[in-house]
């Protein structure tokens, strides 16, 4: 499965890979809808540099979980967990229920709210260039090496690696490892980036699990239910005929 | 009561439905964004709240077909028809709300085609479609005793129904049993949203017993309202039995409500105080705990206000909990508020309103409320028909309610084109409106959008007053910035350059040739090239007068109407109150209305 690994102590917000990305998807100008929540995201806007709470420039798109939210939650698959690594987006199953922008942890999809026929939109990893055998264009335009693209094991390891080399620059933790069951993504910082999450952390549990806890029981539950409802009906219709027939012939046999 | 409340009833649910068909239109030619309130940090609204809603008071469907077909409990019989009905009608409303709030409707056909049992809103698709064609097969028989439905087809449609009863009540048992749990479930997701008074891995079961209560305590408040609308069909006795039923299911919700809270430790959250406590607190004590102690209290069930109003308040802390859930406890004050637009609110009450409609369309004319079909009334509406051969009215038009209904629905239409904002019935983003510059010198002529609507501004003798107050120099600075470079006089349309909408006037690429170039960045930008690391205008335009605000500099100036209101008013506002002359502050002061010829206003330049 492959990933991105961005180191952010590396990104100075140049915006080069946001406006990149805009251009290699043919999104034009920014839209500044008022539906839009201000983090720079939007349906035209698939990345975007946030700052955070320190002044760090972060750069702020889809974490390509591997086992993702979104695909979990979709009622009719539009999301898809690729077996290469991204997770993408089908227009022609979507019904626009709008699950997913509900589900995410980190809060990435958007909406075309200006359009009379919406689509969710976020980052596809590039996944049509991956398959031309291209790099995704924000790795290929960055001019800082601040993301890196790679397999996610080895992008791990190089992560790893980049700490113990240089414990001072950054912190103890690659983002992404285990965080909501892991994601394509990882991030490595100097600052915490707590902030980047939807409102809180989400832990280490797969977010699909939350669902599957109940939906596991639910055949379970439907057969139990049917035999308790089709066992009483006869039960207690049974002895009803019972009790009318010894009332209506008391002493005899029941009929 | 009886027909004049029934026609009220009426007159307004049909309002209510067309002005909603109206924005239901309005919804699907603008989009999702235009229509609605909804946005990137809240998708979902009130909708979906009201469509939880929706599912909880048709609870009672499949409770009552439980209790008389599975559980034999024949006394619930005379209200089983109008529990199927309102679960009918209740399923009817969630499925076309889920029309308007899903973004692409016309795919709703998706989830038979693409099986993903990973997904709560998978099963409770398939749920509810189940579900709603088993209510339309339980009703079925009910429609099917009307006169139309006498031929051989529909009969042997009618007893393979009723031989199918038992069956399909198990089935739509076991499907409640399911997608109502399932409702609560589809929130498990979302523990970054759901606030920790609400959020419970036990949702599911809640909402599940809930369902049970609403559905039991919306027929009462039923059983009521035929009453008071037809002056028939309360059957009290029963209901005060299904209120103490229901007490004992409000207990168990109850129960588990708090016994989450208390295992999971948050229980001290209901009392700190903050909004989502007191709701919390209003849905625990007047939704929850006074319902069913007025329920458990055999002189007050007894009494129909007591029941009444019990059955009110447990049913409506019910919905609470789930608009709570869904709804208010989402909203994100930091982000993007949501707040539902007009359209929007329209749309969720318009459809139960007309499911109303139907619900009187079916009791008035099946044997919904009585065992037998019930006597139709004459239409209090219709007019006598003239026959011109005997000179004598006769009989009665048929059309006497259609025209009634009809004019009501066009005053309903006439009132939402009123209200409605022009943006939203054109659908357009407002176009910019460049300002036109002032004409004249002594005397001014202002009119930025150009529309005739000239304000004279007499330039000179402003000038003159305020020179002799504060001298010349700081005179002309009262009204004009005087903050760019070289600037002695610049008109206001010169930043304010668009009649309604802010304008950017900061000109980077002017900066940048002015500069030198791309080897100036440093000039402005420390490291890196991003509007943060920018300087502050200031820093070289120190004639400049720095706009206050918190971020030092914005890169907007606000459109020009607003420009020119608050640089006149205030000291108009001011120079009333000190002069004593009210008409000053007044709007007339300087608008004049339609000014006919302009060419001969500027001919008198000079005159005060």
């Amino acid at each position: 499965m492959i990933g991105i690994l961005v180191d952010v102590t590396r990104c100075t917000g140049c915006n080069e890979c946001v406006e990149a990305c805009a251009q290699a998807h043919q999104f034009g100008e920014a839209r500044h809808q008022p539906q839009e929540v201000g983090d720079g995201l939007s349906a035209v806007r698939w990345s975007a540099i946030v700052s955070s709470p320190e002044g760090q420039p972060v750069r702020k798109f889809c974490r390509h979980c591997v086992e993702p939210a979104c695909v979990s939650v979709c009622p009719v698959g539009a999301m898809l967990k690729t077996e290469a690594g991204p997770v993408v987006y089908d227009p022609n199953k979507c019904m626009g229920c709008r699950y997913c922008m509900m589900a995410c942890p980190y809060g990435i999809p958007r909406y075309e709210w200006d359009s009379a026929v919406p689509l969710v939109q976020k980052c596809n990893l590039c996944a049509e260039r991956l398959d031309q055998g291209l790099l995704p264009v924000c790795v290929e335009t960055c001019p800082e090496q601040a993301l890196i693209f790679g397999e996610r094991d080895e992008l791990l390891a190089l992560a790893h690696q980049r700490i113990a080399e240089a414990p001072g620059r950054y912190l103890d933790q690659v983002v992404g490892e285990s965080e909501a069951g892991g994601s394509s993504v990882l991030y490595l910082s100097n600052v915490p980036l707590d902030f980047l999450n939807f409102s809180r952390a989400p832990g280490d549990a797969p977010f699909p699990d939350l669902s599957w806890n109940w939906l596991g029981k639910v055949p379970g539950i439907s057969l139990a239910t049917a035999g308790l409802m089709t066992g009483l009906f006869w039960i207690i219709g049974r002895r009803m005929q019972v009790e009318e027939a010894r009332l209506a012939h008391p002493g005899g046999k029941e009929a | 009561m009886g027909d004049r409340t029934l026609n009220r009833g009426k007159d307004i649910l049909w309002a209510v439905s067309i002005a909603g068909l109206a924005a239901g239109v309005l919804r699907f030619g603008l989009g999702l964004g235009a229509a609605s309130g909804l946005n990137d940090a809240s998708p979902w609204g009130l909708w979906i709240a009201f469509k939880l809603g929706f599912v909880a008071l048709s609870g009672g469907g499949f409770t009552l077909a439980a209790m008389v077909y599975i559980f034999h409990l024949e006394t619930y019989r005379p209200i089983l028809r109008r529990a199927i009905l309102l679960a009918l009608l209740g399923y009817g409303s969630f499925i076309v709300s889920l029309l308007f709030d899903l973004g692409l409707p016309w795919h709703i056909y998706m989830p038979i085609l693409n099986w993903q049992h990973h997904s709560v809103m998978f099963e409770i698709a398939w749920c509810v479609l189940l579900y709603f064609s088993v209510l339309i097969m339980e009703f079925g028989p009910v429609i099917l005793e009307y006169p139309w439905f006498r031929g051989p087809f529909f009969q042997h449609i009618y007893h393979f129904l009723k031989w199918a009863t038992v069956p399909l009540v198990i089935l739509g048992i076991v499907l409640s049993t399911l997608h109502q749990s399932s409702l609560g479930a589809l929130f498990l997701i979302m523990p970054h949203r759901v606030h920790t008074l609400w959020y419970s891995a036990w949702i599911p079961v809640m909402f599940f017993v809930s369902a049970i209560g609403a559905g039991m305590l919306a027929l009462i408040v039923e059983g009521f309202i035929a009453q008071r609308l037809f002056g028939r069909g309360l059957k009290l006795d029963l209901l005060q039995r299904l209120g103490k039923i229901a007490s004992f299911v409000l207990l168990l919700y109850l129960g588990l409500r708090l016994g989450d809270l208390t295992v999971r430790g948050v229980l001290p959250v209901s009392i700190d105080g903050s909004w989502q406590s007191m709701l919390f607190l209003g849905e625990v004590l007047l939704g929850g705990i006074l319902p069913v102690i007025l329920l458990l209290i055999p002189q007050v069930r007894a009494k129909p206000a007591g029941l009444l109003s019990a059955a009110l308040l447990g049913a409506a802390g019910i919905v609470s909990q789930r608009m709570s859930l869904s709804l208010f406890t989402m909203w994100r004050p930091e982000t993007a508020p949501y707040t539902p637009s007009g359209l929007e609110i329209l749309i969720a009450f318009a459809i139960p309103a007309a499911a109303g409609l139907i619900y009187l369309l079916f009791t008035e004319n099946l044997a919904v409320l009585e065992q037998e079909l019930p006597v139709r009334q004459p239409d209090p509406y219709a007019r006598p028909v003239f026959e011109p051969d005997s000179l004598v009215y006769q009989d009665t038009h048929w059309n006497g309610q259609l025209a009634r209904r009809a004019g009501i629905g066009v005053l309903a239409l006439a009132l939402l084109a009123a209200v409605l904002p022009a943006q939203v019935v054109t659908g357009e983003a407002m176009p910019p409106v460049p300002v036109r510059a002032a004409q004249g010198w002594e005397m001014l002529l202002i009119d930025g959008d150009a529309d005739g609507q000239a304000v004279q501004f007499p330039h000179a003798a402003h000038q003159a007053r305020l020179s002799a107050e504060v001298g010349e120099a700081a005179a002309c600075q009262t009204c004009h910035h005087l903050d760019r470079p070289v600037d002695v006089n610049s008109g206001c349309w010169e930043c304010h350059g668009d009649y309604y909408q802010p304008s950017s006037i900061f000109d980077h690429t002017q900066h940048t040739a002015l500069l030198g170039g791309n080897a100036a960045c440093g000039e402005c930008h420390a490291g890196e090239h991003r509007a943060a690391t920018a300087v502050a205008c200031e820093t070289c335009h120190a004639q400049m007068i720095a706009p206050s605000g918190e971020d030092n500099f914005s890169y907007w100036a606000i459109n020009y109407q607003d420009a020119l209101h608050e640089n006149c008013q205030s000291c108009h506002e001011q120079q009333a109150e000190l002069q004593g002359t009210p008409e000053l502050g007044q709007c007339g002061a300087c608008h004049l209305g339609q000014l006919e010829n302009q060419n001969l206003v500027l001919r008198g330049w000079g005159t005060p």
